[in-house]
């Protein structure tokens, strides 16, 4: 079989926001050829935000608000359970990537007098700022990325990184069209391969209608893992409030700032804040199933034009087939209510916070190896922090390589890794990707989708330990075929980490996402810790702690609190199953 | 009765130990193709998909949906230069 072989001093993994920014970052300090960016589907369209975005999720702007805010926020919207100087770095950062965006040729809303139009989404500060032509995001990426000369690499997946001693040396991966081996020497390596979308299975049962972007199949978290790096938080899941069936978001964060919210089924409120936390999810989870589930997105009190104004953005940007969807199914935004359900599981620090573990220079604990975006915890980053920490990934790693020498041969460690990617065409009859993907997301919805309890996540975890076994059974008959098997290593991979988390935090922290049910209360004497994964010497999965370094903003006990209590104190409600009353004696039995 | 645990018992055996069999299935897939619309030899849609769900049909020489794996993204659609493309929302989730 044919193999690609190339040189460079920084692989760029994965050409979403992210990887971009850090390509071309990279690629301003180096001469051509010296970095190479590969991207498994292609740059014009891939990653989270392959069809645009419609605003920046937490834009820090000067005289709306201020890094301590925000910080202080994101450390009450996770628990505590974060490392501050890596979200003081993106705040006090970010906005310096605004104005290269803005330069770049991104469009933000701006108000008449020619300021930011800041809304507010959370729950104490404001920091939307809406991208109504936020379409164009991809294909603006795309086009700095060419001019700048990055050597952009397509439909090539990486499927594990080489190590020279302890420092990473290089990237092995394959063409998912001619089926070609690729090997890549580096000096650096900057992970942005997304979330790990593909874990949880949606409720219609439909394998790719997630969610994130299908192609975001955890491959960053296994690439991470197989190298050494530890990870975090795994047990804080992604799970976000959606369309229901659709998968899409509604969404609350273009609406709510126009007059729309999320109400139970008698059309009241019920939540103080629709941004995304564990805690706001949780009190969505509890009236969904309670008696006053479903729950919508109400719309249908708007004026004509605002509605107008909601679809000219939601279907054009993000989701734009929302409007099919909703046309099919005979609804409109003036007539009906968006009936709402929540997603599948995932691992996504974009929006919660587990990811790889990095500090606040986006180094992760391999020499050599950073992560951004959706895959390195910054918790609740999303798109700009993405963006932002691609740009100063490539700044250190830029420093880093100053001081790294050629490597030794890696033949072995190459040669092992083209047998394995490989092996699944050998069995052209073995068992389907699609089979095999299925049940094992089946079965993460099974055991780990909150809330969780220890008998439960044992009996999943025992699931994914035989999965491994039946990756042996898994045939490809086409270089396609590889792609989907080697992404059932990756889901299975973070399947086994998302259940070994979960099982050691015995407590229960971040309202949904991690809700113990044999451990009901949130335990700060024991568990005001970061919870860290990684691959041990002899290849087994190791759990460990590390501490919460003291905080830069700091906050009171009241304060860490404060995302506690989001739903409205008039709204009460209990999801617990009530036993059915017994007929009264007076009424009898029927005979 | 033990005769019947016994052919149990050899068959489960046996069924641990034997191949693997196949069929095929047909899918009611969500991109669908104008043909006449549809340019021979253009690739634009097939490299826009994110999940390289679309490939050149060889009987046609013009784009289709090969693999079951559609996100109704609609990049394919939105950057076909020929309005070739109608995605429709999966059947699984209409």
């Amino acid at each position: 079989m044919h193999a690609t072989t190339l040189e460079a001093d920084i692989v760029v993994v994965g050409g979403g926001s992210a990887g971009s920014t850090a390509a071309i970052r990279a690629q301003q300090a180096l001469p051509r050829g010296r970095v190479v960016l590969l991207e498994k589907a292609h740059i014009k369209r891939s990653g989270a935000i392959a069809i645009g975005m419609d605003g920046l999720n937490n834009a820090i702007i000067p005289g709306h608000a201020t890094a301590e805010q925000y910080v202080k926020e994101i450390t009450m919207a996770n628990d505590g359970i974060v490392n501050q100087r890596a979200i003081w770095e993106y705040a006090t950062h970010s906005f310096e990537m605004i104005n290269q965006l803005d330069a770049w040729g991104v469009k933000f809303q701006k108000t008449a007098s020619g300021d930011f139009d800041v809304k507010k989404v959370h729950h104490k500060g404001s920091y939307v700022l809406p991208m109504p032509e936020g379409y164009d995001l991809k294909k603006i990426l795309t086009r700095v990325l060419k001019r700048a000369g990055v050597n952009v690499i397509n439909r090539v997946m990486a499927t594990r990184l080489l190590k020279d001693g302890d420092r990473i040396a290089g990237v092995v991966g394959f063409d998912t069209r001619t089926g070609e081996l690729a090997v890549i020497r580096a000096k650096a390596v900057i992970l942005a391969c997304g979330a790990s979308g593909r874990l949880g299975l949606p409720a219609s049962g439909y394998l790719y209608g997630t969610y994130e972007n299908p192609a975001n199949a955890g491959d960053g978290y296994s690439l991470a893992y197989h190298a050494g790096a530890e990870l975090t938080g795994i047990e804080c899941f992604q799970i976000n409030p959606l369309i229901k069936d659709y998968n899409g978001p509604a969404c609350a964060y273009v609406t709510g700032p126009l007059g729309g919210y999320t109400v139970n089924a008698h059309g009241n409120r019920f939540i103080e804040s629709d941004y995304w936390s564990g805690h706001m999810m949780l009190e969505f989870y509890r009236e969904l199933h309670s008696e006053n589930g479903p729950v919508y997105l109400k719309l249908d009190h708007l004026a004509p034009e605002t509605l107008t104004e909601i679809e000219r953005v939601l279907h054009k940007t993000e989701r734009p087939s929302r409007g099919r969807f909703h046309a099919g199914r005979g609804n409109s935004y003036a007539t009906n209510m968006v009936e709402m359900h929540i997603s599948e599981i995932g691992l996504c620090s974009g929006h919660s916070g587990s990811g790889v573990w990095v500090n606040e220079r986006g180094e992760t604990t391999v020499p050599g190896l950073y992560a951004a975006g959706d895959m390195a915890c910054v918790p609740h980053n999303y798109l700009l922090g993405a963006l932002t920490y691609g740009h100063l990934c490539a700044q250190n790693a830029l420093e880093y390589i100053a001081n790294v020498g050629d490597g030794a041969a890696l033949d072995e460690q190459i040669a092992a890794e083209r047998e394995r990617i490989f092996a699944p065409l050998s069995r052209p009859n073995g068992i389907p990707h699609h089979q095999y993907e299925y049940k094992v997301r089946r079965l993460v919805n099974d055991y780990l989708q909150p809330p969780k309890s220890a008998h439960r996540l044992t009996a999943g975890l025992n699931f994914f330990l035989r999965a491994s076994e039946e990756l042996n059974e898994v045939g490809a008959q086409t270089p396609h075929d590889l792609m989907r098997v080697m992404e059932g290593h990756f889901i299975r991979d973070c399947a086994e980490m998302a259940a070994r988390a979960s099982l050691y935090r015995t407590e229960s922290r971040w309202g949904l996402y991690h809700y113990r049910q044999d451990f009901p209360t949130m335990d700060d004497e024991r568990w005001f810790v970061h919870v860290n994964l990684k691959k041990d010497e002899q290849g087994a999965m190791q759990m460990l702690e590390r501490p919460i370094e003291p905080y830069i903003v700091p906050l009171d006990r009241s304060e860490l609190r404060e995302y506690h209590n989001l739903r409205i104190a008039s709204a009460p409600q209990s999801s617990e199953l009530k036993r059915p009353t017994a007929p009264s004696a007076e009424r009898g039995l029927p005979a | 009765m033990s005769e019947l645990r016994d052919r149990e018992l050899a068959k489960a055996a046996q069924a641990l130990q034997v191949g693997n069999a196949q069929t095929t299935r047909r899918f009611d897939v969500p991109v669908v193709v104008d043909l006449e619309k549809c340019i021979t030899k253009c690739r634009i849609c097939i490299d826009s998909c994110p999940v390289d769900c679309l490939a050149v049909n060889p009987e046609t020489g013009k784009a289709h949906m090969a693999f079951d794996e559609c996100w109704y993204c609609l990049a394919c659609e939105l950057d076909c230069p020929k309005d070739a493309i109608t995605v429709k929302i999966p059947f699984l989730i209409r």
